[in-house]
Protein backbone atom coordinates (compact mmCIF):
# COMPACT_ATOMS: atom_id res chain seq x y z
CA UNK A 1 0.00 0.00 0.00
CA UNK A 2 2.81 2.36 0.98
CA UNK A 3 4.68 1.39 -2.16
CA UNK A 4 1.61 2.12 -4.30
CA UNK A 5 1.20 5.53 -2.65
CA UNK A 6 4.89 6.26 -3.28
CA UNK A 7 4.59 5.44 -6.99
CA UNK A 8 1.39 7.47 -7.34
CA UNK A 9 2.97 10.55 -5.77
CA UNK A 10 6.05 10.11 -7.98
CA UNK A 11 3.88 10.08 -11.11
CA UNK A 12 1.93 13.15 -10.04
CA UNK A 13 5.22 14.99 -9.34
CA UNK A 14 6.55 14.10 -12.76
CA UNK A 15 3.34 15.38 -14.31
CA UNK A 16 3.65 18.70 -12.46
CA UNK A 17 7.23 19.17 -13.65
CA UNK A 18 6.34 18.32 -17.22
CA UNK A 19 3.31 20.57 -17.47
CA UNK A 20 4.76 23.48 -15.52
CA UNK A 21 6.73 24.84 -18.46
CA UNK A 22 4.69 26.19 -21.33
CA UNK A 23 6.01 27.13 -24.75
CA UNK A 24 4.68 30.62 -25.49
CA UNK A 25 5.84 30.61 -29.08
CA UNK A 26 8.70 30.28 -31.49
CA UNK A 27 10.67 33.47 -32.10
CA UNK A 28 13.68 34.30 -34.23
CA UNK A 29 17.00 35.87 -33.34
CA UNK A 30 17.45 39.31 -34.94
CA UNK A 31 21.05 40.49 -34.30
CA UNK A 32 23.91 39.04 -36.31
CA UNK A 33 25.00 36.88 -33.36
CA UNK A 34 23.91 36.53 -29.77
CA UNK A 35 24.18 34.47 -26.62
CA UNK A 36 21.74 32.47 -24.59
CA UNK A 37 22.71 33.49 -21.07
CA UNK A 38 22.88 31.47 -17.90
CA UNK A 39 21.08 34.25 -15.99
CA UNK A 40 19.14 37.36 -17.05
CA UNK A 41 22.17 39.66 -16.86
CA UNK A 42 23.95 40.99 -19.94
CA UNK A 43 27.39 39.94 -18.71
CA UNK A 44 26.38 36.51 -17.42
CA UNK A 45 28.00 33.37 -18.85
CA UNK A 46 27.01 32.18 -22.28
CA UNK A 47 25.33 28.80 -22.65
CA UNK A 48 25.47 28.83 -26.43
CA UNK A 49 26.02 31.25 -29.31
CA UNK A 50 23.30 31.55 -31.91
CA UNK A 51 23.10 33.51 -35.12
CA UNK A 52 20.52 35.68 -36.83
CA UNK A 53 17.24 33.92 -37.80
CA UNK A 54 17.87 31.02 -35.42
CA UNK A 55 14.51 29.84 -33.94
CA UNK A 56 14.08 29.91 -30.17
CA UNK A 57 11.23 28.59 -28.05
CA UNK A 58 10.08 31.17 -25.51
CA UNK A 59 9.03 29.40 -22.33
CA UNK A 60 6.87 30.43 -19.41
CA UNK A 61 7.51 28.71 -16.15
CA UNK A 62 6.26 29.31 -12.63
CA UNK A 63 9.73 28.45 -11.39
CA UNK A 64 11.49 31.10 -13.46
CA UNK A 65 10.62 34.76 -13.14
CA UNK A 66 12.23 37.30 -15.44
CA UNK A 67 11.88 41.04 -15.97
CA UNK A 68 10.08 42.36 -19.04
CA UNK A 69 13.46 43.00 -20.67
CA UNK A 70 14.38 39.31 -20.73
CA UNK A 71 12.87 36.12 -22.13
CA UNK A 72 13.35 32.58 -20.85
CA UNK A 73 14.14 30.49 -23.90
CA UNK A 74 15.08 27.03 -25.08
CA UNK A 75 17.55 26.37 -27.88
CA UNK A 76 18.31 22.71 -28.55
CA UNK A 77 19.05 21.31 -25.06
CA UNK A 78 19.91 24.68 -23.54
CA UNK A 79 17.49 26.68 -21.46
CA UNK A 80 18.55 30.22 -20.66
CA UNK A 81 17.89 33.91 -21.07
CA UNK A 82 17.99 36.34 -23.95
CA UNK A 83 17.04 40.00 -24.34
CA UNK A 84 13.47 40.30 -25.63
CA UNK A 85 14.47 43.12 -27.97
CA UNK A 86 16.54 40.57 -29.91
CA UNK A 87 13.53 38.38 -30.69
CA UNK A 88 11.15 38.65 -33.59
CA UNK A 89 7.97 36.77 -34.40
CA UNK A 90 8.88 36.77 -38.07
CA UNK A 91 12.02 35.35 -39.61
CA UNK A 92 14.32 38.35 -40.11
CA UNK A 93 16.43 39.15 -43.15
CA UNK A 94 20.00 38.55 -42.06
CA UNK A 95 23.26 39.56 -43.68
CA UNK A 96 24.63 36.01 -43.44
CA UNK A 97 21.51 34.74 -45.19
CA UNK A 98 21.47 37.41 -47.87
CA UNK A 99 25.19 37.22 -48.66
CA UNK A 100 26.15 33.68 -47.59
CA UNK A 101 29.20 33.29 -49.81
CA UNK A 102 30.67 36.65 -48.79
CA UNK A 103 29.95 35.99 -45.13
CA UNK A 104 31.63 32.56 -45.31
CA UNK A 105 34.70 34.25 -46.78
CA UNK A 106 35.10 36.29 -43.57
CA UNK A 107 36.27 33.00 -42.02
CA UNK A 108 35.12 33.85 -38.52
CA UNK A 109 36.73 31.70 -35.86
CA UNK A 110 35.03 30.59 -32.64
CA UNK A 111 36.37 33.45 -30.55
CA UNK A 112 35.16 35.99 -33.13
CA UNK A 113 31.70 34.41 -33.12
CA UNK A 114 31.71 34.61 -29.34
CA UNK A 115 32.76 38.28 -29.30
CA UNK A 116 30.27 39.23 -32.00
CA UNK A 117 27.50 37.86 -29.78
CA UNK A 118 28.93 39.68 -26.76
CA UNK A 119 29.09 42.95 -28.69
CA UNK A 120 25.31 43.09 -28.89
CA UNK A 121 25.08 42.45 -25.15
CA UNK A 122 27.30 45.46 -24.47
CA UNK A 123 25.76 47.98 -26.82
CA UNK A 124 23.75 50.75 -25.19
CA UNK A 125 21.32 51.57 -27.97
CA UNK A 126 18.44 53.86 -28.66
CA UNK A 127 16.75 55.92 -31.36
CA UNK A 128 15.48 59.47 -31.34
CA UNK A 129 11.76 59.87 -31.86
CA UNK A 130 10.04 60.73 -35.11
CA UNK A 131 9.56 64.47 -35.47
CA UNK B 1 1.05 -44.95 -98.90
CA UNK B 2 4.01 -42.83 -99.89
CA UNK B 3 1.74 -40.53 -101.84
CA UNK B 4 -0.55 -40.18 -98.80
CA UNK B 5 2.31 -39.22 -96.51
CA UNK B 6 3.63 -36.62 -99.03
CA UNK B 7 0.18 -35.06 -99.25
CA UNK B 8 0.04 -34.92 -95.41
CA UNK B 9 3.45 -33.25 -95.24
CA UNK B 10 2.47 -30.73 -97.88
CA UNK B 11 -0.74 -29.98 -96.00
CA UNK B 12 1.12 -29.51 -92.69
CA UNK B 13 3.69 -27.23 -94.36
CA UNK B 14 0.94 -25.20 -95.94
CA UNK B 15 -0.88 -24.93 -92.62
CA UNK B 16 2.30 -23.88 -90.75
CA UNK B 17 3.04 -21.25 -93.39
CA UNK B 18 -0.52 -20.03 -93.11
CA UNK B 19 -0.30 -19.74 -89.30
CA UNK B 20 3.08 -17.96 -89.55
CA UNK B 21 1.69 -15.56 -92.11
CA UNK B 22 -1.37 -14.83 -90.01
CA UNK B 23 0.79 -14.31 -86.89
CA UNK B 24 3.15 -11.98 -88.75
CA UNK B 25 0.21 -10.00 -90.01
CA UNK B 26 -1.21 -9.59 -86.43
CA UNK B 27 2.19 -8.44 -85.07
CA UNK B 28 2.50 -5.80 -87.79
CA UNK B 29 -0.91 -4.53 -86.98
CA UNK B 30 0.06 -4.27 -83.29
CA UNK B 31 3.20 -2.27 -84.19
CA UNK B 32 1.17 -0.01 -86.32
CA UNK B 33 -1.24 0.56 -83.43
CA UNK B 34 1.66 1.38 -81.15
CA UNK B 35 3.10 3.68 -83.74
CA UNK B 36 -0.19 5.43 -83.99
CA UNK B 37 -0.18 5.99 -80.24
CA UNK B 38 3.30 7.47 -80.16
CA UNK B 39 2.91 9.33 -83.35
CA UNK B 40 2.09 12.86 -82.13
CA UNK B 41 0.83 13.87 -85.56
CA UNK B 42 -1.99 11.39 -85.40
CA UNK B 43 -3.24 12.77 -82.06
CA UNK B 44 -2.20 16.34 -82.65
CA UNK B 45 -5.66 17.36 -83.59
CA UNK B 46 -7.10 15.73 -80.46
CA UNK B 47 -4.53 17.44 -78.25
CA UNK B 48 -5.14 20.77 -79.89
CA UNK B 49 -8.85 20.31 -79.50
CA UNK B 50 -8.44 19.56 -75.77
CA UNK B 51 -5.97 22.45 -75.32
CA UNK B 52 -3.37 19.96 -74.12
CA UNK B 53 -0.64 21.07 -76.49
CA UNK B 54 -1.09 24.64 -75.17
CA UNK B 55 -0.88 23.35 -71.60
CA UNK B 56 2.32 21.45 -72.47
CA UNK B 57 3.81 24.62 -73.95
CA UNK B 58 2.85 26.66 -70.91
CA UNK B 59 4.34 24.01 -68.64
CA UNK B 60 7.56 24.11 -70.64
CA UNK B 61 7.69 27.89 -70.33
CA UNK B 62 6.95 27.70 -66.60
CA UNK B 63 9.79 25.23 -66.08
CA UNK B 64 12.13 27.52 -68.02
CA UNK B 65 11.10 30.52 -65.89
CA UNK B 66 11.52 28.52 -62.67
CA UNK B 67 14.93 27.35 -63.80
CA UNK B 68 15.94 30.91 -64.61
CA UNK B 69 14.72 32.12 -61.21
CA UNK B 70 16.59 29.32 -59.50
CA UNK B 71 19.77 30.29 -61.34
CA UNK B 72 19.26 33.94 -60.43
CA UNK B 73 18.79 32.98 -56.76
CA UNK B 74 21.92 30.87 -56.84
CA UNK B 75 23.83 33.77 -58.39
CA UNK B 76 22.48 36.17 -55.74
CA UNK B 77 24.21 34.08 -53.09
CA UNK B 78 27.46 35.37 -54.55
CA UNK B 79 26.64 39.08 -54.11
CA UNK B 80 28.85 41.52 -52.22
CA UNK B 81 26.87 43.49 -49.63
CA UNK B 82 25.90 47.06 -50.49
CA UNK B 83 28.16 49.93 -49.43
CA UNK B 84 25.94 50.81 -46.47
CA UNK B 85 25.91 47.19 -45.28
CA UNK B 86 29.67 46.92 -45.74
CA UNK B 87 30.28 49.93 -43.48
CA UNK B 88 28.24 48.40 -40.68
CA UNK B 89 29.89 45.03 -41.12
CA UNK B 90 33.42 46.50 -41.26
CA UNK B 91 32.84 48.63 -38.13
CA UNK B 92 31.61 45.66 -36.12
CA UNK B 93 34.29 43.35 -37.53
CA UNK B 94 36.93 45.89 -36.42
CA UNK B 95 35.39 45.95 -32.93
CA UNK B 96 35.50 42.13 -32.81
CA UNK B 97 39.09 41.96 -34.06
CA UNK B 98 40.13 44.54 -31.43
CA UNK B 99 37.97 43.25 -28.58
CA UNK B 100 40.93 42.48 -26.32
CA UNK B 101 42.74 45.77 -27.02
CA UNK B 102 39.63 47.86 -26.50
CA UNK B 103 38.51 45.76 -23.55
CA UNK B 104 34.81 46.35 -24.08
CA UNK B 105 33.73 42.95 -22.73
CA UNK B 106 33.57 43.99 -19.08
CA UNK B 107 30.96 44.69 -16.44
CA UNK B 108 30.08 48.35 -15.99
CA UNK B 109 27.31 50.35 -14.39
CA UNK B 110 24.42 51.72 -16.37
CA UNK B 111 25.35 55.34 -17.01
CA UNK B 112 21.94 56.12 -18.47
CA UNK B 113 23.56 57.45 -21.63
CA UNK B 114 20.90 56.06 -23.95
CA UNK B 115 18.31 58.39 -22.45
CA UNK B 116 20.63 61.34 -21.93
CA UNK B 117 22.14 61.29 -25.44
CA UNK B 118 18.76 60.66 -27.06
CA UNK B 119 17.34 63.71 -25.29
CA UNK B 120 20.34 65.83 -26.31
CA UNK B 121 19.90 64.87 -29.95
CA UNK B 122 16.17 65.53 -29.83
CA UNK B 123 16.72 68.91 -28.11
CA UNK B 124 19.03 69.87 -30.93
CA UNK B 125 16.54 68.78 -33.57
CA UNK B 126 17.95 65.42 -34.67
CA UNK B 127 15.09 62.97 -35.14
CA UNK B 128 14.93 59.31 -36.22
CA UNK B 129 18.60 58.83 -35.48
CA UNK B 130 19.69 55.38 -34.36
CA UNK B 131 22.80 55.06 -32.20
CA UNK B 132 24.79 52.48 -30.31
CA UNK B 133 27.27 53.31 -27.56
CA UNK B 134 30.03 50.90 -26.61
CA UNK B 135 31.93 51.63 -23.42
CA UNK B 136 35.57 50.61 -23.66
CA UNK B 137 37.89 49.87 -20.79
CA UNK B 138 41.02 51.53 -22.14
CA UNK B 139 42.56 55.01 -22.10
CA UNK B 140 44.03 54.53 -25.61
CA UNK B 141 40.76 55.03 -27.48
CA UNK B 142 39.16 57.96 -25.69
CA UNK B 143 36.12 58.54 -27.88
CA UNK B 144 35.29 57.82 -31.51
CA UNK B 145 32.37 57.33 -33.85
CA UNK B 146 32.05 54.62 -36.49
CA UNK B 147 29.52 54.25 -39.28
CA UNK B 148 26.93 51.51 -38.84
CA UNK B 149 24.40 50.09 -41.30
CA UNK B 150 21.01 51.61 -41.93
CA UNK B 151 21.97 55.08 -40.66
CA UNK B 152 23.11 53.86 -37.24
CA UNK B 153 26.02 55.60 -35.55
CA UNK B 154 28.34 53.57 -33.32
CA UNK B 155 30.11 55.49 -30.54
CA UNK B 156 33.10 54.35 -28.53
CA UNK B 157 33.66 55.92 -25.15
CA UNK B 158 36.46 55.27 -22.69
CA UNK B 159 35.28 54.56 -19.15
CA UNK B 160 38.70 55.44 -17.58
CA UNK B 161 38.55 58.80 -19.41
CA UNK B 162 35.05 59.80 -18.29
CA UNK B 163 35.82 58.61 -14.76
CA UNK B 164 39.10 60.52 -14.55
CA UNK B 165 37.43 63.69 -15.76
CA UNK B 166 34.35 63.02 -13.68
CA UNK B 167 32.13 63.99 -16.59
CA UNK B 168 28.41 64.50 -16.14
CA UNK B 169 25.83 62.79 -18.38
CA UNK B 170 25.27 66.04 -20.22
CA UNK B 171 28.99 66.58 -20.78
CA UNK B 172 29.32 63.03 -22.11
CA UNK B 173 26.32 63.59 -24.38
CA UNK B 174 27.93 66.72 -25.84
CA UNK B 175 31.19 64.86 -26.38
CA UNK B 176 29.19 62.20 -28.24
CA UNK B 177 27.36 64.90 -30.17
CA UNK B 178 30.69 66.28 -31.36
CA UNK B 179 31.56 62.77 -32.64
CA UNK B 180 28.12 62.52 -34.19
CA UNK B 181 28.77 65.70 -36.20
CA UNK B 182 32.14 64.36 -37.37
CA UNK B 183 30.42 61.23 -38.61
CA UNK B 184 27.66 63.24 -40.30
CA UNK B 185 30.32 65.30 -42.04
CA UNK B 186 31.69 62.03 -43.48
CA UNK B 187 35.28 62.57 -42.27
CA UNK B 188 35.67 58.98 -41.12
CA UNK B 189 34.32 57.39 -44.30
CA UNK B 190 36.45 59.70 -46.44
CA UNK B 191 39.57 58.69 -44.57
CA UNK B 192 38.91 54.94 -44.38
CA UNK B 193 37.10 54.18 -47.63
CA UNK B 194 38.90 52.36 -50.45
CA UNK B 195 38.25 52.52 -54.17
CA UNK B 196 38.08 48.74 -54.34
CA UNK B 197 35.33 48.66 -51.74
CA UNK B 198 33.30 51.21 -53.69
CA UNK B 199 33.76 49.26 -56.93
CA UNK B 200 32.88 45.86 -55.48
CA UNK B 201 29.99 46.88 -53.20
CA UNK B 202 26.71 45.46 -54.45
CA UNK B 203 28.30 43.54 -57.32
CA UNK B 204 28.36 39.81 -57.96
CA UNK B 205 31.30 37.36 -57.93
CA UNK B 206 29.56 34.28 -59.32
CA UNK B 207 32.13 32.10 -61.10
CA UNK B 208 34.99 34.13 -59.62
CA UNK B 209 37.01 34.04 -56.44
CA UNK B 210 35.69 36.33 -53.73
CA UNK B 211 38.00 39.33 -53.17
CA UNK B 212 38.31 40.07 -49.46
CA UNK B 213 41.45 42.19 -49.73
CA UNK B 214 39.40 45.38 -49.44
CA UNK B 215 38.07 44.27 -46.03
CA UNK B 216 41.63 43.78 -44.77
CA UNK B 217 42.57 47.20 -46.14
CA UNK B 218 39.56 48.78 -44.44
CA UNK B 219 40.33 47.18 -41.09
CA UNK B 220 43.89 48.50 -41.25
CA UNK B 221 42.61 51.96 -42.15
CA UNK B 222 40.16 51.82 -39.23
CA UNK B 223 43.05 51.20 -36.82
CA UNK B 224 45.17 53.95 -38.37
CA UNK B 225 42.33 56.46 -38.30
CA UNK B 226 41.27 55.69 -34.73
CA UNK B 227 44.69 55.23 -33.12
CA UNK B 228 47.08 57.42 -35.11
CA UNK B 229 45.67 59.69 -37.77
CA UNK B 230 42.66 61.29 -36.16
CA UNK B 231 41.26 64.53 -37.58
CA UNK B 232 42.89 67.51 -39.25
CA UNK B 233 42.88 71.08 -37.93
CA UNK B 234 40.49 72.03 -40.70
CA UNK B 235 38.08 69.23 -39.80
CA UNK B 236 38.30 70.14 -36.12
CA UNK B 237 37.67 73.78 -36.91
CA UNK B 238 34.59 72.91 -38.96
CA UNK B 239 33.27 70.58 -36.24
CA UNK B 240 33.84 73.12 -33.47
CA UNK B 241 32.16 75.89 -35.45
CA UNK B 242 29.19 73.59 -36.10
CA UNK B 243 28.95 72.78 -32.40
CA UNK B 244 29.05 76.51 -31.70
CA UNK B 245 26.20 77.25 -34.10
CA UNK B 246 24.02 74.35 -32.86
CA UNK B 247 24.55 75.22 -29.20
CA UNK B 248 24.37 78.99 -29.41
CA UNK B 249 20.58 78.90 -29.37
CA UNK B 250 20.81 77.05 -26.05
CA UNK B 251 23.21 78.95 -23.84
CA UNK B 252 22.99 76.39 -21.03
CA UNK B 253 24.31 73.69 -23.41
CA UNK B 254 26.88 76.03 -24.93
CA UNK B 255 28.28 76.78 -21.45
CA UNK B 256 28.51 73.07 -20.65
CA UNK B 257 30.36 72.44 -23.92
CA UNK B 258 32.77 75.30 -23.30
CA UNK B 259 33.43 74.05 -19.79
CA UNK B 260 33.95 70.51 -21.15
CA UNK B 261 36.60 71.69 -23.61
CA UNK B 262 38.36 73.50 -20.77
CA UNK B 263 38.25 70.37 -18.61
CA UNK B 264 39.71 68.19 -21.39
CA UNK B 265 42.37 70.80 -22.21
CA UNK B 266 43.75 70.99 -18.69
CA UNK B 267 43.38 67.21 -18.14
CA UNK B 268 45.38 66.10 -21.18
CA UNK B 269 48.12 68.59 -20.41
CA UNK B 270 48.71 67.09 -17.02
CA UNK B 271 48.08 63.40 -17.77
CA UNK B 272 50.75 61.49 -19.71
CA UNK B 273 48.34 58.66 -20.54
CA UNK B 274 46.43 61.03 -22.81
CA UNK B 275 49.37 62.79 -24.44
CA UNK B 276 48.30 61.58 -27.90
CA UNK B 277 44.83 63.05 -27.60
CA UNK B 278 45.84 66.32 -29.28
CA UNK B 279 47.22 64.40 -32.28
CA UNK B 280 43.81 62.81 -32.84
CA UNK B 281 41.65 65.80 -31.93
CA UNK B 282 43.66 68.99 -32.43
CA UNK B 283 43.24 70.64 -30.09
CA UNK B 284 40.98 71.52 -27.15
CA UNK B 285 43.06 74.66 -26.61
CA UNK B 286 42.43 75.78 -30.18
CA UNK B 287 38.76 74.81 -29.95
CA UNK B 288 38.38 77.09 -26.94
CA UNK B 289 39.93 79.95 -28.91
CA UNK B 290 37.76 79.29 -31.97
CA UNK B 291 34.50 79.60 -30.08
CA UNK B 292 35.52 81.64 -27.06
CA UNK B 293 34.70 85.33 -26.71
CA UNK B 294 37.31 87.53 -28.31
CA UNK B 295 39.70 89.17 -25.89
CA UNK B 296 39.68 92.89 -26.30
CA UNK B 297 42.92 94.73 -25.72
CA UNK B 298 42.52 98.00 -23.94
Amino acid sequence: MILLYFFLSLFSYAETVATDEKVVGVFYMTPLFGHVHQSPIRTSASLTTIQCAHPLKVIESSKVSVSAEWAYVQVADYKGFILRSYLSERKPKCIQGTYPKFFDALNLDLSELYYWGRLYDHYVESETRVH
Amino acid sequence: MIIMSRVKLAFISLLSFGIFLAHAQTEKLQDEKELEVVNFNSIKKVLQKDGLSQAALEKKEQVAILKEEQNALEKERFNYPTEDELWGLASEFWLIKNAQILGWDFEKPDYGLDKSFRETLENLGFYQKKFRILMVNTPTVVHASLPGSDGTSIFLLSVPFIRSLDLTKLEISLLLFEDFLRLEQGYFKKSVSSEKMKTLAGTNFYGQKVDMSFMEEMLKSYSTQINQKGFSFQQQFETTKKMDSYLKARPELWNVYYRLLGKINSFIKTNVQYKDYVKLYPSPEMQLKWIGPEEKTL
